[in-house]
C-alpha cells in the first residue's frame, strides 16, 4: 500500500533489460533517454513482472520499465467481455503490458498483478505474425488493450509503426484505444480508414477519482476533435460506465459536453458498456485493493463475469444509449453484449 | 515492525546497541534481540544461505510478519572491489543460477543511499576466491533470505543492505573480528537512517469493525453464503465512506434486527444492500 510519508523513486528509475533484448535498436534508443536510471540485466521479463505478492499501487507510484522480447504467439482471440464492433475475426495483441496510467477499475490489475510496464521491443515479429494471419481472412485487431500505446508513443513509436503497417495491409483493421491528450500523433501519422483511434470518455468526476494520471475530459475531447479534423476515424467509448451516487447527472453532462465539442456526425461509431470484469480477475483485485470502492462493490457474478446487478446495469446502459440516440444514428451505437 | 537478519553476532552488535535491543530470554534456536516497544526484532542466523533461510522463516513466523506494516531487512558483510554500503537490486544464487529482485520503489537518498549505491549480489556457498565481476558483490546469505521470505514477504518489503568487508578469500582470511566490527559500525548510522525512513511506510490498511460484522451475521441468522455477502457489503461501505454502524443501529431501532430465521435474514440483507447502493 502506498504511504504519503515516504519518498518514491522517479518513474522508470529502474529499467530491467532482458539479455536477448539488450542488442535490439529500440532497447538502445529507449535506454539512451534514461541516463539517470539504473539498468538491471535479467534473464526473462517474467522473473520481474510475474513475481508473487507485488504491490500494484506502490509500483504505479514508482513504476519500473522492463524491456523484453516477446517470444511465441503474440496475437490472441478477443475476449467475449470486450466489444467486437460487428467484426467476425476479433483479436488483440500485446506489444506492451502494463500502462503508465492508473485506472482503479483496470482489468490489468487483476490480470498481471504488477504495476510495472513491459515493452516488447520486437514489434517486427508481431507484424510477421499478423501478416500471416491477414492472408487467411480480414482481421480486426486491438493493439492497445494491455497498455495505452499513444501514451507510450514518445518511447516506442509503435503507433506510427502500426499505422504504416495497417495502411499496407488491406485485410487489417486496428483499434488504438487511449485516454491520452496527445495530438501530435495526428501530425505524424497518415489517416487510414482502417486505423481507428478510440477515446475512452468518462465524466470528470470519474477521471478525478478513478483514472489517475490520465488526460482530463476536455483534453481527450480536444485530441479526438483534432483527430477528426485531420481525417482520422475516431471511436468514442463510454465504456466502462461507472456507478456512483449522482451518475445520471454526471453522464448526462458528459454527453452534453461531448456533443458540444465533437462533431458527432463525423465520429465513426460509439460504444456503451457498464463496468464488468472476468471473475478470475476480481478475486486478486479485491485482495490487492481493499480500499477501492470499485473493487469492493457487491457485484453479481453472471456467467463468470462480475457485473452490476442486472436492473442497475440495464438502467445505466439504457440511459446512455437513449441520450446518445438523440445525437447519433442507432446503427453507430454499439452495446456490450456477452 | 522491522525484522532484521544478520549472519554474524559482530554485524548484529552494531545495530543492537544503537537500537537498544534486548536479548530475547525466551528459549529459542537463534540468538534473537527485541525492542522493548516491539518495533524491531533482530535474529542472528549464522553464516550461509541455508542457515539464513531457516532463521528468516523462524523470525517471520514467530513474530507474525504483516505484509502491510512490516519490513524485512538484511544487513551484513560481503566481498566486493570497492568499499561502501550498498542497496541490493538483484540477487543471484550461484548454485542454481536463479535470480531474485527486491522492488526498488522507495527513494532512500535522504538516508544516504542514492541510485548509484545499488548493486547486484551473488550468493555463494563458499567464500569466493576472487572477484569474477568487479561490479558484483558476493555474499553467503541473501538468496537464502529472499527465497524463504518470499513466501511471506512482498518484494517491496524486503531490503538488503550489504557492506564490503573484503575482496575475496585472501583478504577474508586476514579479516579480524575487530576490523569487521569497525566496518559494520561505520555503516550502522546509514542503516539506522534507512530504518527510520522505512518506518514511515508502515501504514496499516483501514479495516471494518470485525466484531460488528460478526454480531450482524448472527443477528441475520446468516448462512455461509450470506456471511460472505455481508462481508462484501461491510467492505464496500468502508471504501465508499458509508456509515454501516449507523445504518445497522437504525435497523435495530426499527425492529428489523435481529431476525428469527434465515429467510427473514435474506430480506434484511437485501435491504442493507439497497441502502448502500
Amino acid at each position: 500500500m502506498k504511504s504519503d510519508n515516504i519518498s518514491y523513486n522517479f518513474p522508470f528509475s529502474h529499467i530491467y533489460v532482458e539479455k536477448q533484448a539488450a542488442d535490439h535498436p529500440l532497447t538502445k534508443e529507449i535506454l539512451s533517454r534514461f541516463k539517470k536510471s539504473v539498468v538491471i540485466p535479467i534473464d526473462h521479463y517474467k522473473d520481474v513482472f510475474n513475481r508473487t505478492h507485488q504491490d500494484f499501487e506502490l509500483q504505479k507510484t514508482a513504476p519500473a520499465l522492463i524491456l523484453a522480447k516477446n517470444e511465441g504467439a503474440s496475437v490472441f482471440a478477443g475476449s467475449p467481455v470486450c466489444q467486437d464492433f460487428g467484426n467476425d475475426h476479433f483479436y488483440y495483441t500485446s506489444c506492451a503490458r502494463g500502462c503508465i496510467f492508473n485506472c482503479e477499475y483496470c482489468f490489468l490489475r487483476g490480470m498481471y498483478g504488477s504495476g510495472n510496464v513491459v515493452i516488447f521491443v520486437n514489434l517486427e515479429d508481431i507484424f510477421t505474425e499478423v501478416d500471416m494471419m491477414c492472408r487467411q481472412h480480414h482481421m480486426y485487431l486491438c493493439v492497445s488493450y494491455d497498455t495505452d500505446l499513444i501514451a507510450l508513443e514518445s518511447l516506442t513509436g509503435f503507433v506510427s509503426k502500426w499505422s504504416s503497417f495497417t495502411e499496407s495491409h488491406d485485410d487489417l483493421t486496428i483499434e488504438i484505444r487511449t485516454k491520452s491528450f496527445r495530438k501530435d500523433i495526428y501530425d505524424i501519422c497518415k489517416p487510414c480508414p482502417r486505423t481507428i483511434f478510440a477515446y475512452t470518455l468518462s465524466p470528470q468526476e470519474v477521471i478525478d477519482r478513478y483514472e489517475q494520471k490520465t488526460a482530463s475530459l476536455s483534453d481527450r475531447l480536444e485530441a479526438a476533435a483534432y483527430a477528426i479534423s485531420k481525417g482520422f476515424p475516431v471511436r468514442l467509448c463510454f465504456d466502462p460506465v461507472i456507478y456512483f451516487r449522482g451518475w445520471q447527472d454526471a453522464y448526462a453532462a458528459l454527453i452534453h459536453e461531448v456533443a458540444e465539442k465533437i462533431d458527432l456526425s463525423k465520429v465513426k461509431d460509439v460504444s456503451v458498456g457498464s463496468f464488468r470484469i472476468p471473475a478470475e480477475y476480481m478475486k486478486p483485485l479485491r485482495k490487492s485493493f481493499p480500499s477501492s470502492s470499485i473493487c469492493q462493490f457487491p457485484y453479481e457474478n453472471r456467467n463468470g463475469v462480475f457485473q452490476y446487478p442486472e436492473a442497475q446495469q440495464r438502467e445505466m446502459e439504457n440511459t446512455l444509449v437513449t441520450l446518445l440516440q438523440s445525437l447519433i444514428s442507432k446503427d453507430r451505437i454499439y452495446r456490450a453484449e456477452f | 515492525m522491522l525484522y532484521i537478519v544478520c549472519a554474524l553476532p559482530i554485524e548484529a552488535k552494531s545495530l543492537v546497541l544503537p537500537l537498544s535491543l534486548r536479548k530475547d530470554q525466551f528459549s529459542c534456536p537463534y540468538e534473537t534481540y527485541l525492542a522493548e516497544d516491539h518495533s524491531c526484532v533482530l535474529v542472528v542466523s549464522g553464516p550461509g544461505a541455508i542457515a539464513a533461510s531457516a532463521a528468516t522463516t523462524y523470525l517471520l513466523t514467530r513474530f507474525g510478519f504483516k505484509n502491510d506494516q512490516d519490513f524485512l531487512l538484511n544487513f551484513g558483510s560481503c566481498a566486493g572491489e570497492k568499499g561502501g554500503l550498498y542497496l541490493i537490486h538483484k540477487i543471484i544464487d550461484q548454485a542454481t543460477s536463479r535470480t531474485f529482485y527486491p522492488d526498488m520503489c522507495y527513494d532512500l537518498s535522504v538516508s544516504g543511499l542514492t541510485l548509484s549505491d545499488e548493486r547486484a549480489v551473488t550468493t555463494c556457498y563458499q567464500v569466493v576466491s576472487s572477484l569474477e565481476d568487479s561490479d558484483m558483490l558476493y555474499d553467503m546469505e541473501a538468496s537464502g533470505i529472499y527465497q524463504a521470505a518470499s513466501r511471506f514477504v512482498p518484494p517491496h518489503r524486503m531490503v538488503f543492505l550489504k557492506f564490503v568487508s573484503d575482496a575475496g578469500i585472501v583478504e577474508a582470511g586476514q579479516l579480524t573480528p575487530e576490523a569487521l566490527k569497525m566496518c559494520a559500525d561505520t555503516h550502522a548510522t546509514t542503516v539506522l537512517k534507512v530504518m527510520n525512513t522505512l518506518r514511515a511506510a508502515c501504514t496499516p490498511i483501514p479495516t471494518f469493525d470485525e466484531a460488528l460484522y460478526n454480531q450482524t451475521a448472527l443477528d441475520l441468522c446468516a448462512s455461509e453464503t450470506m456471511s460472505h455477502e455481508l462481508r462484501q457489503l461491510f467492505r464496500y461501505a468502508l471504501t465508499s465512506d458509508q456509515d454501516m454502524e449507523n445504518l445497522l443501529q437504525t435497523m435495530k431501532q426499527d425492529g428489523k434486527l435481529p431476525v428469527s430465521s434465515k429467510r427473514e435474514g435474506k430480506v434484511v440483507l437485501d435491504e442493507i444492500r439497497q441502502h448502500l447502493l
